[in-house]
């Protein structure tokens, strides 16, 4: 019988959870936002976006839907939809000049002119965008995790279809979670007049290749996510991303410029078509205690094999108020050294180089970013809003501005951009 | 309006008492004038109460009673509930299956008043099969009990309801940028947030389990939670062997050889009172638990 057995040996030896404990009750403390209901309900996230460049340049309009379904205790389904609707001009490429510039638009049908001093937007873009996302996690046994999706999006001239898989597993109390992660996909672009042969005058009639080119983009990503006590967690994650086939952009050109700064012609981009990128991601969240504060900072080393390397500082603090409100203020600060093949203009009477671009965004590069959330509770759903400011300086040398065409001209503008969104979860 | 609560003037602090969870509550004030004090200890209760009604196993209607009557079906938590079922989870894993929240069932035979004799060893073992938390598919959000098992969070309760109103006593004081020290005590299970403004440390009576009413320690409590585990009311005799209320789920007995009470000293109060409840259920390795996990206790 039990109550009458008497145990003979004197001690027993125990392993210390109170470790374990702490971490534990501290997730309890932290507040508990809206609370969901019953088995079958729907998580419905929406969200809209507005993002406006400075001087009339990019101007973004978004909405996006997310629904997520249990589907039992060990399986669920999301889907998303978002509708992008993009108007404005972007940088061509070419270089400002103190006279007006004319340019051919890339259907081939009409042109527009630029007027001295200015920097030469391409003023056709305009699309709408389609994306529809599934993503399906089933847990496979008490440790392991599988996910998987697939996504597609379609604007006018572009179609683009990816698959994604990954494999989590918690080890050490679940305090430790490593993963796997892969993705497939394969774009297709349909140029208004077909793609251009690259480095071939813009006014050339028979600057055509074919009507459509294709990408293919292979993704791997490691990580590993550990508890490192009650109030910190961490997040390291390496990745690895193989993109060959067609990554050049059909609407960017460069200014053959002569001795004297003047852009005489004008010939299409060229980037290579094989690209290997990686990137090493750190990332630490600091739970601060009873305050409820929370501190994210995050930073990320890019590089790939066409030059380029990226460091990106990026840190949000959340400030709980009272009733569930809170802010959270961001800012990120992002510099980028420019790809190998990167010429603010080419040279008249020299070759042609076999890859070169002038399109700002992989040229050297820093950008500042100030955020600012506020969230609060509507119906017991949780509403937030946040108004972002964007500063991108663009550098270079600046006495490549020569000559009577060039004098005096900035030849890397600066750039800035608001962004408002907002996002509802019922 | 009448209130549930009441607000005492103390040399230097303000006392504001109510009962939950069958419980006397009371949050000591330091520095703080009377209005604001009223305004803490309203909302103190107002959250202690609100966690009383949403995990008494006693009432219908709440998450509780919903997961116990589910009949085998898997029933989805808020997030809330879930992070304490997942404590509780943790619990039954590191205490290798003795924490177990569907024990409960077994205060059906030992409900250690007036019981003059032991539950008959049939209907113990008829019990056992509904009992064990290995038993129950747990998936947040999503809880499967089996038919016939049920589960009671009475163990955690109370000690979360210390630190939810910790929480909210210095988020409330964070908005009005004040820092005044408190201490809340619900039954025994206690935290307090800091240093008096005198630089004093709270003194907490650790109670003695021979001799009720009196003080066995006093122990000084600056910053943490403080809980204590015991059978010093609710045991029975029977021939006189006395059966402690800890019960053993695996066995459906009581733990025998322990100590009548342990108190335990760690950040918080949940993490005290899992502490000192692991530690009984030990048995007579209770003490050799304690110093495997570096904290303060006192037995």
């Amino acid at each position: 019988m039990q109550l009458n057995s008497k145990i003979k040996n004197k001690s027993k030896t125990f392993t210390n959870i109170s470790l374990t404990l702490a971490a534990a009750t501290c997730a309890l403390a932290t507040p508990v936002m809206a609370e969901t209901s019953d088995a079958d309900s729907w998580d419905v996230d929406a969200g809209l976006l507005i993002y406006a460049e400075d001087n009339n340049q990019v101007q973004a309009y978004e909405g996006a839907l997310s629904i997520t379904k249990q589907i039992d205790d060990e399986r669920s389904i999301n889907v998303k939809g978002v509708i992008d609707v993009l108007t404005g001009a972007s940088p061509n490429g070419a270089v400002a000049q103190n006279r007006a510039q004319t340019f051919t638009r890339p259907s081939g049908n009409g042109s527009y002119t630029t007027a001295a001093g200015e920097t030469p937007l391409d003023d056709t873009f305009r699309d709408t965008r389609v994306a529809l996302s599934t993503q399906y996690q089933q847990q496979l046994s008490r440790l392991w995790l599988y996910s998987g999706g697939a996504y597609l999006s379609k604007e006018y001239d572009y179609l683009a279809l990816s698959i994604n898989s990954a494999l989590a597993r918690d080890f050490n109390n679940r305090n430790t979670t490593a993963s796997v992660g892969f993705a497939y996909a394969y774009d297709t672009i349909e140029p208004e007049g077909g793609i251009p042969a690259s480095g071939v005058s813009v006014n050339d009639p028979d600057n055509r290749l074919t009507d459509s080119d294709t990408k293919q983009t292979l993704d791997l990503l490691f990580g590993v996510t550990q508890v490192i006590n009650r109030q910190t967690l961490m997040q390291f994650n390496y990745s690895i991303s193989d993109v060959s086939g067609y990554q050049t952009d059909p609407f960017k050109i460069l200014s053959v410029v002569d001795t004297d700064g003047w852009a005489n012609d004008y010939v299409y981009e060229s980037r290579p078509d094989q690209r290997t990128k990686q990137s090493l991601f750190w990332r630490t969240k600091y739970n601060l205690q009873p305050s409820g504060q929370v501190f994210d900072v995050s930073y990320r080393y890019f590089w790939d094999d066409w030059g380029m390397a990226s460091h990106t500082i990026d840190s949000k603090w959340r400030i709980p108020l009272a009733k569930s409100h809170f802010i959270e203020p961001h800012i990120r600060y992002y510099n980028q050294q420019a790809v190998d093949f990167y010429q603010v203009y080419l040279d008249e009477g020299v070759a042609i180089p076999e890859y070169m671009t002038a399109d700002y965004r992989l040229g050297e590069l820093q950008t500042y970013t100030f955020g600012l959330k506020y969230g609060l509770p509507i119906a017991g759903n949780e509403f937030s809003v946040r108004l972002e400011y964007y500063l991108t300086q663009v550098s270079g040398d600046d006495s490549l501005a020569k000559g009577a065409g060039m004098a005096g001209l900035d030849l890397y503008p600066d750039k800035s951009a608001i962004m408002l969104q907002s996002f509802y979860r019922f | 309006m009448k209130k549930n609560y009441t607000l005492k003037r103390q040399s230097g602090y303000f006392i504001g008492e109510f009962t939950v969870m069958a419980s006397p509550c009371q949050i000591l004030l330091d520095n703080v004038d009377e209005a604001l004090a009223d305004n803490l200890t309203a909302q103190a209760y107002t959250e202690a109460k609100r966690i009383e009604l949403k995990y008494s196993r006693f009432r219908d209607g709440n998450i509780m009673a919903q997961l116990n009557n589910a009949e085998g079906s898997a029933i989805s938590l808020d997030e809330e509930s879930i992070r304490l079922i997942n404590l509780a989870d943790l619990c039954f894993q590191l205490s290798g299956g003795v924490f177990d929240i569907s024990s409960g069932v077994l205060g059906k035979l030992w409900h250690f008043k007036q019981q003059t004799q032991l539950p008959s060893d049939v209907d113990i073992q008829a019990l056992l099969p509904h009992i064990g938390w290995q038993k129950a598919h747990w998936k947040a959000p999503l809880l499967t009990l089996s038919k016939g098992m049920q589960i009671d969070l009475g163990g955690i309760g109370k000690e979360y309801a210390v630190d939810k109103v910790a929480q909210l006593l210095q988020n409330e004081m964070g908005q009005l940028q004040i820092d005044s020290a408190f201490l809340i005590n619900f039954g025994g299970d206690i935290y307090a947030n800091k240093l008096r403004s005198n630089g004093e440390a709270w003194q907490v009576a650790i109670e003695d389990p021979k001799h009720l009413g009196h003080s066995k320690l006093m122990v000084n409590l600056s910053q943490g939670g403080l809980a204590s585990s015991g059978d010093s009311q609710r045991y029975i005799e029977v021939d006189g062997q006395r059966y402690s209320h800890i019960l053993n789920p695996k066995t459906g007995y009581p733990i025998v050889g322990g100590p009548s009470q342990v108190t335990v000293y760690a950040q918080n109060c949940v993490q005290a009172g899992m502490l000192a409840t692991i530690a009984l259920l030990q048995g007579e390795f209770a003490e050799d638990f304690l110093k495997a996990q570096d904290c303060r206790y006192w037995l």
